[in-house]
């Protein structure tokens, strides 16, 4: 077995001070928040404690705050909460799936985009639509330009998918509704927070008791989890977005180097600790497979590597080479020695595939 | 005209097999490439953009490829 030394999948280890929480909020066995007792009230003001604590790091009021227990379920709340049937749902090719499945059967227009990732608008506005506009991209990095895609269409609604960018890039106020994935900040997988910025807009699309507000709520040790995460990270994205665009760029430039490669979108517009990159005339499986052999494990949107044998719908969209795809993401504790070691395995391995 | 049957290939056997091909071609000469892998349209749009060969959908499974 080989052990793995890098990791630049896009999973990652819990932040270590969430981890501290996580563990000391188990051990506390936390009451249901809702319930009377004396451990209950302590857990509600936990709870409150971690939603104002998300809050203050999101720069949003904490009334407008909902933690979700699944990402997926947070695609529904945001776009479905907004749409009416006189609306149209615009949204964008290079989307999460999430976001093309709630389209499907709804009155829907996808936005094509350009070779680097940016959405193309349409030459007249869509007044009566609901934008589902995605921050950044999670395969590329891409991050699209907010404020012009939303002047372009003009919509009555605007959903933000915040889930990849998270702290690292600014939403903004114009917009509906957002959601957050806690794993961005390096908080617990499957805790998202759903943002209600325009509450006349929104309305709970499952079944409920009170339109306006969804009716669920979240382990609080995750919860709280999340909250020490994004306390920490958020003092610490700084330095850690600028050692990821350093490594980013000795990536690229490594990469570029080689013959017959596609990397998606530009490091200018994109977040500076993910990277797509794609090397014709090579095998995604096998690559990955090469890579991981030397100790490095990276993600692939070929469709080798798919379990549905389809290509990834981002490079389809962007036009990017599909095949002989590997996806990188940078984490804050990625060491110089680590990406040293991955160039070598890309280079060797791209070789070894081609001759 | 060469013909390559790729189909039941899977990516990126069908385009390795073009660029074998292409290769020994001479400037405009053509390929056809029958390819049934969802992959193959989506590749050929960037592979010709990065090798500067063009090419036309005929059907589903079939495509005219031009040398450059």
């Amino acid at each position: 077995m080989v052990r793995v030394t890098g990791n630049f999948q896009s999973e990652s280890p819990l932040h270590p001070k969430a981890f501290e929480v996580l563990h000391a909020a188990f051990d506390n066995g936390w009451a249901d928040p809702g319930k009377l007792s004396q451990s209950a009230s302590k857990a509600n003001q936990v709870k409150n404690q971690a939603l104002e604590s998300i809050a203050e790091s999101l720069g949003v009021a904490v009334d407008a705050i909902f933690a979700f227990p699944s990402i997926a379920l947070g695609y529904f709340l945001g776009i479905q909460g907004l749409y009416e049937n006189s609306l149209t749902l615009v949204h964008g090719a290079t989307d999460r799936k999430d976001v093309h499945a709630i389209a499907s059967p709804l009155s829907h227009q996808v936005l094509p985009c350009a070779l680097d990732g940016k959405l193309i608008t349409p030459g007249q506005k869509m007044s009566s639509s609901v934008l589902a506009l995605q921050v950044a991209n999670a395969e590329t990095g891409v991050i699209q330009e907010i404020s012009e895609v939303i002047r372009g269409i003009g919509p009555k609604k605007v959903f933000l998918d915040a889930t990849t960018s998270g702290i690292r890039t600014k939403i903004g106020e114009q917009y509906s509704t957002a959601i957050f994935d806690s794993s961005s900040w390096y908080g617990p997988a499957e805790i998202g927070l759903l943002i209600i910025n325009e509450p006349a807009k929104w309305s709970n699309p499952l079944p409920h008791l009170n339109a306006a507000h969804p009716n669920f709520g979240v382990s609080l040790p995750l919860l709280l989890a999340s909250a020490v995460a994004l306390e920490n990270f958020s003092s610490e994205v700084t330095e850690a977005d600028a050692r990821a665009r350093t490594f980013n760029a000795q990536l690229r430039e490594s990469f570029a180097l080689i013959p017959d490669v596609d990397i998606a979108g530009s490091l200018d517009s994109s977040m500076a600790h993910l990277l797509s990159v794609s090397f014709m005339n090579c095998n995604g499986e096998e690559l990955l497979r090469g890579i991981q052999s030397d100790g490095f494990s990276v993600d692939s949107g070929s469709a080798c590597t798919a379990d549905n044998l389809q290509p990834s719908h981002v490079l389809a969209a962007m036009g990017v080479l599909t095949h002989g795809n590997i996806r990188i993401t940078i984490h804050p504790e990625t060491t110089q020695a680590e990406i040293d070691g991955l160039i070598s395995s890309v280079k060797k391995n791209v070789e070894r595939l081609r001759s | 005209m060469i013909e390559i049957d790729a189909r039941g290939l899977r990516c990126p056997q069908p385009i390795i097999e073009l660029g074998k091909h292409i290769s020994t071609l001479s400037s405009g000469e053509q390929i056809t490439l029958y390819s049934d892998d969802p992959a193959t349209e989506p590749d050929l749009n960037a592979w010709s953009r990065m090798t500067g060969n063009k090419f036309l959908k005929i059907s589903s499974d079939e495509f005219l490829v031009t040398k450059n």
